[in-house]
């Protein structure tokens, strides 16, 4: 029997342009990164101090984009999402979804818009955000948006994590995270397009994603 | 010789006619010593007069603990004018069991004299041990000589990274149970303690510090570390001079080629300055002739407090990571985030293959 199924619009202009602002930024970090950690071009190509460049300034957005994203989840007028980020209503549904991804179970609860592990993901890369920001600033030599110098402001960081080597540590391996998290992140929206042919993937770019009428809504 | 110099109090006209320190020399260490502390010419003359103020000068008891004794070879190797004079005399050190021609018996009166005046600065060389045998000069434990010391000092400087921290004689194993000057003394201590980090100790920094003393009667301002600001508030990276090397990408690649000759960063071959707060890079070495960076090795950070251990291998790019509750097993970073990548990959494909099957009914649907 096929579902009734209709359009729905699932993001508005901001989120998707707060989406790909991050993705963005977060492919030139990672890519920055990578280089700072090990400049792997040689003497005729680029310049380590316009990456370093590269690198802060997307940091800047990143932070930026963050606090945006933070103010939507509290008064978008579209959608205000705070509420799915639940901890303890995730905790209780995350079982089922851990059982329905490792094939336990055929079918799962229908989510608003995250499912619990989604929305642990999602909630742990705003802290690691913000604890890339703070570990990045102690590592930063100049002033934070030109303002107050970045060492005495966030030096603290490197005396208790026992200095700048482990705070450099703890900053490539977080960046770790984002990576796998993020390829996690684009195989599961992809997976979810396949399974349920609602159009997920595509929604990111073009707002829309399929919605069945029938689906049991929490 | 040095029995008959160093003891006696002795005014400065005496000294310099003995060690033939030529006036001129000596105005122009004030001159050194007054740029070192940021101060105006117009300060040299009351540095010449703060040194030159004869007896009222404080006595400095140096002791040598747990080290390799590098600092003391630092001090008697450095500084113009003929630095053995200068210092051993200008600054009085009454006591400095590497240097002074007394032995035994003698040293022991010099030693007890100093403590009960009291009012000395007190300098310390190595790391202490804090297990009861494991260094003991004549018959006492370093660590009883260090507390037994401490209370009539008037400053207290750590010098070398084994005093400030441990160093090298602290490093894992550390079957002593060696620690820093601040460590052993404790909290007491705080703000009389000046930590002079480095493997060995900056002498023009030690003697700076010193004549600031002499100068204004107070220690410099200290940072959380207890280093002065004024030395250690800047990162190497940031003062390097094949800082141009880095920002335009040229890196030394491996020992012995070209790119290492023609001087480029260091940063591939493990380089430590870019967390590494300390002088080296204004103040060099040996009379200001060279520095590890110039001499072409990459700094190893042994400014920085949990140096060595913290900064090994000293020629990776970050040090290695011990897993907690597996002794011994070691990886680096790199190996960290690569395996971790590599399970993610294998683990997606392996859950992809599974899912054939339900991406296969959502398309019948
Ligand atoms: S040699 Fe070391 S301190 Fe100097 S620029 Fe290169 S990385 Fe920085
Ligand atoms: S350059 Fe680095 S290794 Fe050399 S003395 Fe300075 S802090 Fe130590």
């Amino acid at each position: 029997m096929p579902k009734k199924v209709q359009l729905k619009y699932e993001w508005n202009w901001a989120y998707r342009i707060e989406h790909w602002v991050h993705v963005a930024s977060m492919i030139i970090l990672v890519f920055t990164g990578f280089y700072i950690h090990w400049p792997f071009c040689l003497a005729k190509c680029p310049y380590c101090d316009f990456n370093r460049f590269l690198h802060f300034v997307s940091m800047y957005t990143l932070i930026i984009g963050l606090a945006i994203r933070v103010y939507m989840a509290f008064f978008s007028r579209f959608y205000a999402d705070w509420k799915d980020f639940s901890i303890i209503q995730n905790i209780k549904g995350a079982p089922e979804m851990v059982a329905y991804y490792t094939f336990l179970k055929g079918e799962h609860k229908e989510y608003r818009k995250y499912n619990p592990l989604q929305a642990f993901t999602y909630l742990s890369w705003a802290g690691l955000i913000i604890i890339q920001a703070l570990t990045g600033l102690a590592l930063y030599t100049g002033d934070v948006f030109g303002l107050f110098s970045s060492q005495s402001a966030f030096g603290w960081i490197n005396r208790l994590l026992g200095g700048e080597g482990f705070t450099r540590i703890l900053h490539f391996l977080i960046m770790w995270y984002f990576i796998i998290t993020a390829v996690v992140h684009v195989y599961m929206s992809l997976l979810q397009t396949l399974v349920k042919r609602d159009r997920t993937f595509q929604s990111m770019f073009t707002g829309y994603k399929l919605s069945s009428a029938t689906g049991k809504k929490r | 010789m040095r029995k008959e110099y160093g003891l006696a109090a002795r005014d400065l006209v005496d000294t310099l006619r003995y060690s033939s320190i030529k006036r001129r020399d000596f105005l122009r260490f004030c001159g050194v010593t007054a740029g070192l502390l940021g101060l105006s010419e117009a300060y040299i003359p009351k540095i010449a007069h703060a040194i030159e103020k004869g007896t009222k000068r404080p006595p400095v008891v140096w002791l040598n603990f747990a080290s390799d004794t590098g600092c003391t070879e630092s001090l008697i190797k450095a500084t113009y004018p003929n630095a053995a004079d200068l210092v051993l005399d200008i600054l009085s050190v009454d006591y400095n069991e590497t240097i002074m021609a007394a032995a035994g018996q003698q040293v022991e009166e010099i030693l007890q004299k100093s403590l009960k005046d009291g009012n000395y600065i007190l300098v310390i060389e190595g790391g202490i041990p804090t297990k009861h045998g494991y260094g003991m000069i004549a018959g006492k434990d370093m660590m009883d000589i260090a507390k037994e010391f401490a209370p009539k000092a008037i400053a207290i400087l750590a010098v070398g990274s084994c005093a400030t921290h441990g160093g090298v004689p602290a490093a894992n194993p550390n079957p002593s149970a060696i620690k820093g000057v601040s460590a052993v003394l404790g909290d007491a201590y705080k703000g009389k303690i000046v930590n002079l980090d480095l493997c060995p100790v900056n002498v023009e920094v030690l003697v700076a510090v010193i004549v600031n003393y002499l100068l204004f009667k107070k220690l410099p301002e200290l940072d959380v570390y207890g280093r002065p600001k004024t030395f250690y508030g800047q990162l190497i990276h940031d003062n390097c001079e094949r800082r141009a090397h880095f920002d335009a990408g040229r890196f030394v690649e491996r020992f012995g080629t070209e790119e290492e000759a023609l001087g480029y960063c260091l940063y591939k071959m493990g380089c430590k300055g870019p967390m590494t707060y300390a002088p080296c890079p204004k103040i060099l070495y040996n009379d200001r002739i060279s520095w590890c960076i110039k001499a072409g090795a990459p700094c190893i950070g042994c400014g920085e407090q949990g140096w060595t251990d913290k900064f090994a291998g000293f020629y990776e790019r970050l040090p290695d990571v011990s897993i907690p509750g597996f002794k011994g097993v070691e990886f680096t970073a790199d190996k960290i985030g690569l395996a971790a990548g590599v399970a993610t990959a294998v683990g997606i494909a392996a859950h992809a293959i599974a899912s054939s099957k339900r991406i296969k009914k959502g398309g019948e649907e």
